[in-house]
């Protein structure tokens, strides 16, 4: 179990690697540079600035040092918004994105492991066709057309919940529920296709025949033996899906007015302003690495067959 | 590879009526309805996506400034067009009587176009045109502009998923055949890829590269392809490890049939119901991704449009002209929707006791 | 093995309804089983005997199956019509069952003691203590080293025989009248397999357990079983003390059955003999004998007609118009 927990641990840190560097030459190999959007700049400022910015020392030497910097923890000034560090930008608008994707994350998974299992239970009635409608409509429609349908009929016809903002404004949790609904939606379908799939392949297993065969009533069968291993395939999506929801609350910020890392992520793209983008991938991934590392630990100790080797 | 499949007779006098693998697999696909009406469907959508040129449309091109913001209906435009300027005046006409002087110039311009627009109704043959999806804010007809969309996001989908499933196909099938260090290589890098938050790096990708003015058509496969290709590697390289120490393939090699013949004539066909089921339901998910990247501004670029880049037009003024966010959001959901449960029957029909199911 | 007669099938049958028609899986299957008894019921794949007995206990999936007639009478009452709660106090505790594949059978995401005590707790009202320490009695009785520790382990951590060791012991723990062994052995090595049929063997042998070994090897049936059921087809073609179905085969099915056991003793310069055909395909049969085909000793009104059941005295009987008084 130690050897499995060591493992992902060490393959945690040349992803990472990775991750940086990419980045790093992808962006500074982009065409055009920060500061070729804005107005003429004299030669000589321009020549201050590329100073300033350490853009006049050759590439290697640029990488090194910011390798070194990102490994203080310092995601160094940003190159827009010359008045804020990357750091101040990103610390302001990191916990709004955390909360959101969370809650989203959760509902998802609660509504779509709780439709999964009625699914498999009623599978081919009624009730299990009504559910996997809704969850192929959940896969299909894109996040950017849930959100403003929804804020067409909840926000503008029918005026229950507030169009855009965040709970730190006037609306309070409320502002919340769209954008968590629409940011959960996909998750919620994919959830829920999946638990009904490995919870009918369960209900077909041989041990679930032993277990009926020796006696045991329905309701003990489903509930010892059926959720445990039928839910099991579910803590390994987690990993993926936390993925997705970041990549959706790009989406989701940007429609849903929320100040979250989402939303700067774009701007700071057409932008070209590197230092913020680099933060942001450095962010993102080390939270999607960490949370990937964190679902394989937790699915090794509930699989028996990984925590007792 | 022709088989004649004859009628052959038991030991009990009973017909047996052998069938082959596909026949058996559109059998399967027959019985399972929505997949059928899914397939109709999205044939229905190509045929009219690939004959959008010759069909009796309008042309999304063509603006017409009186016919601006039209919502959709079967009446011809110019009673539409008038009825809007009616109610245009009347809100001016209100707030002119209630003491906003400054409006007075425009409430006459509108009286003035309201004159004209009567006088044309019956003489401009524009008017007679009907809109049934509506008009945008240039007076652009909002059917013409999504089956135009469509056109563009279904050959970004199709081109796409045909170049991730050749290249996924062949390296994986390589990858597995070959096994040792080669795949040990390729799939540690899946694995990382997979890791990444590659939609990131496909954003930053498009915003980075993409020049003003220029379809970034190009960029847009490539990026997206990048990624796509890594879901069907790992899938064909299954198939092909699970299969490549059958007997089969024994014989095949004691026959003196090299690897590369093995792979392509041996192996892949047998591989082929996994891969029709996965570039099925590779299709919807790359129309999201592009669309997605349209949405947020690095997509496809004017003059092009794709579901995406409509959706996003369409939110901006979904307040006043509901239509315009709508047509092409549920034009693009059927689709998808029909892809997926297309993709979905295909699964069951081809490959029933599949483990990949979701 | 006394005389009281605690199990009566009669005239069971089982379909199941598939694209192509209905498949009857079994049809019309008879035995009686009685006290202590051992019976093994054989034949090739596909000829009914594990479906014969998941209908005993009442765990048909349905759809796509359903038992369409007969009765199965336990003590008296028909194990087919008696509501779902009573079945339930059968299954696991008078009436157990034993699957083919320990690897699968066994849930491999709880322990050993938590299968194992949810029996002993649902059938004998024991508290998880006792039930406990009876659990790891049967473990090493069936043969487990070092039970105590070894059944708080998971299936994974046990080896093949193991399992199959285990599951003897958690279907033996409630003390069943009736033990049904579904191809116990098959899944399993040919030096492993004759441990565990001594195990089994001696376990019910104290327990005064009767059995239903279903198999497709002779000599797993030779070296157990009591009397001999032969199936084919989903029907019962021969059935009786085994050691006299041995000596004297009567059904040609049987006979060809034991000629193809290659032979040791004797010398052997002839091919290896082997019943010419193949199984049949059972959507549909038609009524007649479903063996004719194979048969060296066919005749003209084994095409038309099943044939009817002829007895002999030590309760043998055969299917066979060879033997029945109303050919014609």
């Amino acid at each position: 179990m130690s050897k499995y927990i060591i493992r992902r641990l060490l393959s945690l840190i040349p992803t990472m690697f990775i991750i940086v560097t990419l980045s790093f030459f992808l962006i500074r190999f982009a065409p055009g540079g920060p500061f070729s959007s804005e107005k003429k700049v004299p030669e000589q400022v321009l020549q201050n600035l590329m100073r300033k910015y350490h853009m006049d020392e050759p590439m290697g030497k640029q990488y090194l040092r910011y390798l070194g910097d990102v490994l203080r923890g310092d995601f160094g000034p940003s190159f827009r918004y010359r008045d804020s560090t990357v750091n101040e930008l990103i610390a302001d608008s990191l916990p709004n994105s955390i909360v959101l994707g969370t809650f989203a994350l959760f509902c998802a998974t609660l509504a779509g492991i709780g439709v999964g299992i009625i699914s498999s239970l009623k599978q081919n009635r009624w009730q299990d066709y009504t559910a996997m409608s809704i969850a192929v409509v959940g896969i299909s429609v894109p996040l950017f057309v849930i959100g403003p349908v929804l804020q067409l009929v909840f926000a503008m016809k029918l005026h229950w919940l507030p169009l855009s903002g965040w709970i730190t404004g006037r609306d309070g949790l409320k502002a919340m529920v769209l954008p968590a609904l629409t940011l959960s939606f996909p998750y919620f379908a994919y959830i829920a296709r999946l638990s009904r799939a490995s919870l009918l392949e369960v209900l077909r297993s041989d041990y679930v025949r032993t277990a009926r065969a020796k006696g045991l009533p329905e309701r003990v069968v489903i509930v010892k033996h059926v959720l445990k291993g039928g839910l099991l395939p579910i803590v390994s999506y987690l990993g993926p899906a936390f993925s997705g929801i970041i990549t959706g609350s790009i989406v989701v910020e940007s429609v849903f007015a929320i100040p979250g890392v989402g939303r700067i992520f774009v701007q700071s793209a057409l932008n070209r302003d590197y230092t913020l983008i680099m933060g942001e991938v450095i962010v993102y991934s080390l939270i999607l690495v960490a949370m990937n590392f964190i679902v394989d630990i937790v699915y090794g100790f509930l699989d028996p067959r990984i925590a007792y080797k | 590879m022709s088989r004649k499949i004859s009628k052959t007779v038991n030991e009990f006098n009973q017909q047996l009526k052998p069938i082959s693998l596909w026949a058996d697999a559109w059998k399967r696909l027959r019985r399972n309805r929505m997949a059928l009406i899914s397939l109709w469907i999205v044939v229905f959508y190509a045929i009219i996506a690939l004959a959008a040129p010759i069909l009796p449309f309008f042309d999304y091109r063509i603006q017409n400034l009186d016919h601006t913001n039209l919502p959709p209906s079967f009446r011809p435009a110019g009673q539409l067009a008038i009825e809007k300027l009616k109610s245009q005046i009347t809100i001016l006409k209100e707030r002119v009587d209630s003491g906003m002087d400054t409006l007075k110039p425009d409430l006459e311009r509108a009286e003035q176009e309201l004159t004209v627009a009567k006088d044309e109704l019956i003489s401009n043959p524009e008017n007679k045109k009907v809109y049934i999806f509506g008009t945008d804010n240039l007076g652009r007809d909002m059917l013409a502009k999504t089956i135009y969309g469509a056109r563009i996001s279904m050959l970004v989908g199709f081109i796409g998923t045909l170049t991730a499933v050749l290249v996924g196909v062949i390296l994986g099938a390589i990858s597995g055949y070959v096994g040792g260090w080669l795949d040990n290589l390729l799939m540690r890098f899946v694995d990382i890829m997979y890791g990444l938050p590659y939609m990131l790096i496909v954003i930053i990708l498009m915003a980075m590269f993409r020049k003003e003015g220029q379809s970034s058509i190009v960029i847009l496969f490539v990026g997206i392809a990048l990624v796509s290709w890594l879901t069907i590697a790992r899938v064909v390289r299954g198939q092909i490890i699970s299969l490549k120490n059958s007997e089969f393939v024994e014989a095949a090699r004691s026959m003196g049939a090299g690897p590369g013949r093995i792979i392509f004539r041996h192996l892949l066909p047998n591989a082929l119901g996994v891969i029709i089921v996965f570039t099925s339901l590779s299709l919807p998910s790359f129309i999201m991704n592009e669309s997605f990247l349209s949405f947020l501004g690095m997509g496809v670029s004017a003059p092009l449009s794709s579901w995406g880049s409509l959706v996003s037009e369409g939110a901006n003024t979904m307040e006043l002209y509901p239509w315009q966010l709508l047509a092409p959001a549920i034009e693009m959901t059927i689709f998808l929707f029909c892809m997926n449960f297309l993709g979905d029957g295909l699964r069951d029909a081809l490959d029933p006791q599949s483990k990949n199911r979701t | 093995m006394t005389d009281e007669v605690i199990l009566q099938v009669k005239d069971l049958k089982t379909y199941f309804t598939v694209d192509e028609g209905v498949v009857k899986a079994v049809d019309g299957v008879s035995f009686d089983l009685r006290k202590g008894e051992t019976l093994g019921i054989v034949g090739e794949s596909g000829s009914g005997k594990s479906v014969t007995n998941l209908s005993v206990i009442n765990m048909i999936p349905s759809p796509p199956g359903r038992i369409a007639g007969g009765q199965v009478l336990f003590h008296d009452k028909d194990l087919l019509k008696i509501p779902l709660s009573e079945i339930h106090h059968i299954r696991g505790n008078k009436i157990s069952m034993i699957f083919q594949d320990p690897m699968t059978s066994l849930n491999p995401f709880l322990r050993i003691s938590t299968q194992m005590i949810e029996t002993i707790v649902l059938h004998q009202g024991l508290d998880k203590k006792a039930a406990k320490e009876k659990a790891i009695e049967m473990l090493k009785l069936a043969g487990i080293p070092a039970p105590e520790k070894r059944i708080d382990q998971y299936p994974h951590q046990f080896s093949g025989g193991m399992r199959q060791r285990v599951m003897i012991a958690m279907s033996l723990s409630c003390n069943p009248e009736i033990l049904i062994a579904d191809e116990p052995t098959s899944a399993l090595d040919v030096t492993i397999q004759a441990q565990i049929l001594e195990i089994m063997k001696e376990l019910t042998k104290r327990l005064g357990t009767a059995v239903i070994l279903i198999t497709h090897s002779l000599g797993v049936v030779a070296g157990t079983c009591d009397t001999l059921c032969v199936m084919y087809a989903g029907r019962i073609v021969e059935r009786g003390p085994t050691d006299v179905i041995f000596s004297e085969p009567k059904h040609p099915y049987t006979i060809g059955l034991i000629r193809s056991v290659p032979r040791l003793d004797k010398e052997n310069t002839e091919r290896l003999y082997s019943i010419q055909g193949q199984p049949p395909n059972v959507i549909d049969l038609p009524d007649c004998c479903p063996f004719y085909p194979r048969c060296e000793k066919a005749m003209d009104i084994c095409r038309k007609k099943y044939p009817t059941a002829t007895k002999f005295e030590n309760g043998r009987s055969v299917s066979c118009w060879l033997y029945s008084e109303e050919k014609k």
